[in-house]
Order: structure tokens, then C-alpha cells, then sequence
């Protein structure tokens, strides 16, 4: 239950702040997740080097890039509250709403940052021509909320689970799939020069995980 | 015999006499041969794989809502046997592509979607063998079936949009590669009906087991 006085705003403000000064302090993502996606990439553009990829390939393996990085890094804004203990006090302070949210928005903003960073590698190791960088990012944003939401979801119910990593990763790719599928398809248009047309369809299942957050993320919660 | 031998028996007899029409009074089809007789078999199994996912769905929503265990091991129950009938339905539908299209998997739109459920069926399974305290168990699995549920329509968009698809139109057709006649539908009819008892009857006693061996912890 919130505590009086700590409005849904404030809540989910002091709570992405915490997790942005924690991320400044030990620096975990700057460290183990860039490493990781340069080696996602780099394994990803060794492999295939000297072959001309088509658009749909190329599409396909940025998103895989994307997904295993998002895999590799976002169950852990639960796991590391639970491994120092910390969960009782959010509990306490926040109400389930503001943490989902909060937790959200951060996943969201780490995963973004690891797009910035791989999607100009990517192009440059590839060889990509990108005609419109305005859609491209479009694409990649809406990828990206869906992912952060559906893994913020995820990541709170395998705190219960042993081998969180490997079962995060199991329970959360047939979830995602929609969104995944869609985002290949909708980058593969890009990178044909042609305009996406499953965009409506990406912010619509964003819109539908976020509601569904919403409304399921107190049983997992508060329990 | 209690009422429940008798049903058990009543469906044995059904089912025996569905596999007896399916192959003698349903005829050859031209094109296809004896090779529609499989149809007979994934309809069916296919329509009760998404049924158990349904079930397995609105149970969770039920426990959610109730927070009675009974509801929680009929969500498990179906998922496992929405499992089962969904890798039957696979199974056959990749021997019966083989048969007649060349290949056994294309990822053709149906072959995705089954694929996907049997995905979110091994997960869902998955994540209840890790977790050990029962109260939790429940209330996230049954979190996961429903957001799987949420999903399912985005994939019945997607998908089709994305590969050509060679599967004849859903179950009952007028115009696709299988010519229903009146013989066929009310086979078919009574395929279905059969392979829903069945999964009723097998649901029915996994229930009654979970139940029993928790009634039994608790003594």
C-alpha cells in the first residue's frame, strides 16, 4: 500500500531515480550488458561476414541481437531488489502500480541505450542503407516498450522461480513473439525502403501489455 | 459400475465407433486419397488443444478471482493436456504436409501458431516446475496463462500477414481442398465431440487426483 503522502508520480519518479543512481554507482549495465551485446553482435557479424544479407535477415538478426541483450539484462530489476533484500521497503513505500511503471521506464531507457549503441554498429558491420531513420527508430522505440513491459512483468514473477535466468528467458520470447514477429517484418520493410505497415499493430499490442500490466501486476505483487 | 465407469465406457464405445466410420464410411477424396482420414484425427485434436488453452485460461482468471486451489490444478491439468493433444496435432498435421505438400514443416501460418501454443504451453509448464511454494505457484502461473491469453489474437493478426499459407480454410469449407460431404461433417462432428469427452474425462481425473493428494497433505 503507498504511504500517505507519496503520490503514483512521486513514487514512480523516486523509484527510477533510485535505479538510475544504483546503475550509476555499480555500473552494471555499462559493463556486463554492453559487453554482452558487442558480443552478440560481434559473434552475429563474424558469422556472416563477406555474405550479402537481405533486408529480412538482416531485420531478423537485429531484433535476435536486441532480444538476447533484453534477456540477458532486464530480469534483473526485481532480482537484484530481492538478492539485497530491498523488496520489503518497496513494498512498503510504492504502490504495485508505480513500481511496474517505474521498473518499466527504467528497463525502457537501459534498453534504449543499448539500442543506440548497437543499432549504429550494426549498420556500420552490415553495411546497411537505412532510407528513413525517422520510421526506423519509430520501429525500434515501439520494439522497445513492448520488450521493457513484458520483461518488467516477467522478471517480478521469477523472483518466486529457481534458475530465474534460464525460465526468464523461456517464459518471456512466446510473449513477446507478436511483437517480435512484427518488429522483424516492420524493419525488413525499412531497410527495403518501403514503409512499415505493422506499426499500428506494434503500439497496439504495446498499449495491450501495458494495460495488462497494469491490471495483473498487484496479484504478483502484493502476495 | 459407478457413473463414472459407465462414462469411461460410454466414451470407449464412442471412439471405437468414430475410428470404425473414419475408415469405412467415410469415402477416398479425389486428390487427397486415403490421406483425408488423417483429418480426422488433427481436427479434432487440434480444436481440443485450443479449448484446453481456453480452460486453462479462464480457470486462472477463476482463481485470481477466488483464490481456491481447485482452480488452480484445473489450470495446470489442461495445460498439460492441451500439451499433449497440441503436439498430437503437430505431429499430424507435419505428416499429413509431408503427404501432400512435399515438406513437413514450412512454417506455414497454422504450423507457426500451433508451434507458438506448444511454446507457451512448455513455458507455462516450466515455470510451475521451478517455483516450489504452492500459494505462489498459482497465483503466477495463472498470471502467465493470462497473459498469454492477451497475446493469442495479436499472433492470429500477425501471422497470416506474414507467410503465405497452404492449410485449408478452418474446419468447415465449402470451396478448399477438402470437399465436406454430409457423410464427412457429421464424422467429423462426432470426432470432435468424442475427443472433447475424452480430454473432459482425462481433465476430470487429473483434477481428482490433485485433489486427493492434497487432501491427503493435509490429514
Amino acid at each position: 500500500m503507498a504511504v500517505p503522502g507519496l503520490r503514483f508520480d512521486q513514487a514512480l519518479q523516486a523509484i527510477l531515480i533510485k535505479d538510475l543512481r544504483c546503475e550509476f554507482r555499480s555500473r552494471y549495465a555499462t559493463g556486463t550488458l554492453v559487453m554482452f551485446a558487442l558480443t552478440t553482435l560481434a559473434s552475429v557479424s563474424m558469422a556472416t561476414a563477406g555474405t550479402g544479407l537481405t533486408p529480412e535477415f538482416a531485420a531478423a538478426l537485429l531484433w535476435v541481437v536486441l532480444f538476447f541483450c533484453a534477456m540477458a539484462g532486464l530480469a534483473r530489476v526485481f532480482v537484484q531488489e530481492q538478492e539485497i533484500g530491498t523488496l520489503l521497503g518497496l513494498r512498503l513505500y510504492a504502490s504495485g502500480q508505480a513500481v511496474f511503471c517505474g521498473k518499466s521506464l527504467f528497463n525502457l531507457l537501459l534498453l534504449l541505450g543499448l539500442a543506440v549503441l548497437v543499432v549504429p554498429l550494426f549498420v556500420v558491420f552490415f553495411n546497411l542503407e537505412i532510407g528513413n531513420w525517422l520510421l526506423f527508430s519509430l520501429t525500434l522505440v515501439l520494439g522497445c516498450i513492448g520488450m521493457a513491459v513484458v520483461a518488467t512483468i516477467m522478471a517480478v514473477m521469477v523472483m518466486a522461480a529457481q534458475s530465474k535466468q534460464a525460465i526468464f528467458t523461456v517464459i518471456t520470447f512466446p510473449i513477446l513473439l507478436p511483437q517480435f514477429l512484427s518488429g522483424v517484418q516492420a524493419v525488413s520493410q525499412v531497410l527495403a525502403g518501403n514503409e512499415p505497415d505493422g506499426l499500428v499493430f506494434m503500439a497496439g499490442y504495446d498499449i495491450a501489455v501495458i494495460a495488462a500490466g497494469l491490471l495483473l501486476f498487484d496479484y504478483l505483487w502484493n502476495d | 459400475m459407478n457413473i463414472h465407469q459407465v462414462g469411461r465406457s460410454v466414451i470407449v464405445l464412442a471412439a471405437g465407433g468414430v475410428i470404425y466410420a473414419v475408415f469405412t464410411v467415410v469415402p477416398p477424396v479425389e486428390g487427397l486419397g486415403n490421406l483425408v482420414r488423417i483429418a480426422f484425427f488433427h481436427i479434432p485434436v487440434a480444436w481440443v488443444s485450443v479449448l484446453a488453452f481456453l480452460v486453462s485460461a479462464v480457470a486462472a482468471a477463476l482463481y485470481l478471482k477466488t483464490r481456491k486451489m481447485t482452480y488452480d490444478a484445473v489450470s495446470a491439468c489442461s495445460a498439460k493436456l492441451g500439451l499433449g493433444f497440441c503436439l498430437l496435432a503437430t505431429v499430424s498435421g507435419a505428416v499429413f504436409a509431408k503427404l501432400t505438400w512435399g515438406a513437413y514443416w514450412n512454417w506455414d501460418p497454422r504450423q507457426t501458431t500451433i508451434f507458438i501454443l506448444l511454446l507457451i504451453y512448455g513455458a507455462y509448464l516450466a515455470l510451475r516446475s521451478t517455483i516450489e511454494e504452492e500459494e505462489k505457484r498459482a497465483v503466477i502461473a495463472a498470471v502467465y496463462a493470462l497473459l498469454s491469453f492477451i497475446t493469442v489474437p495479436f499472433l492470429v493478426f500477425v501471422i497470416p500477414r506474414m507467410y503465405p499459407s497452404l492449410h485449408p480454410e478452418p474446419v468447415l469449407n465449402g470451396a478448399g481442398h477438402l470437399e465436406m460431404e454430409p457423410v464427412m461433417l457429421v464424422v467429423l462432428a462426432a470426432a470432435v465431440i468424442v475427443c472433447s469427452l475424452i480430454y473432459g474425462e482425462l481433465l476430470s481425473q487429473g483434477i481428482a487426483k490433485v485433489n486427493s493428494r492434497q487432501k491427503e497433505l493435509k490429514l
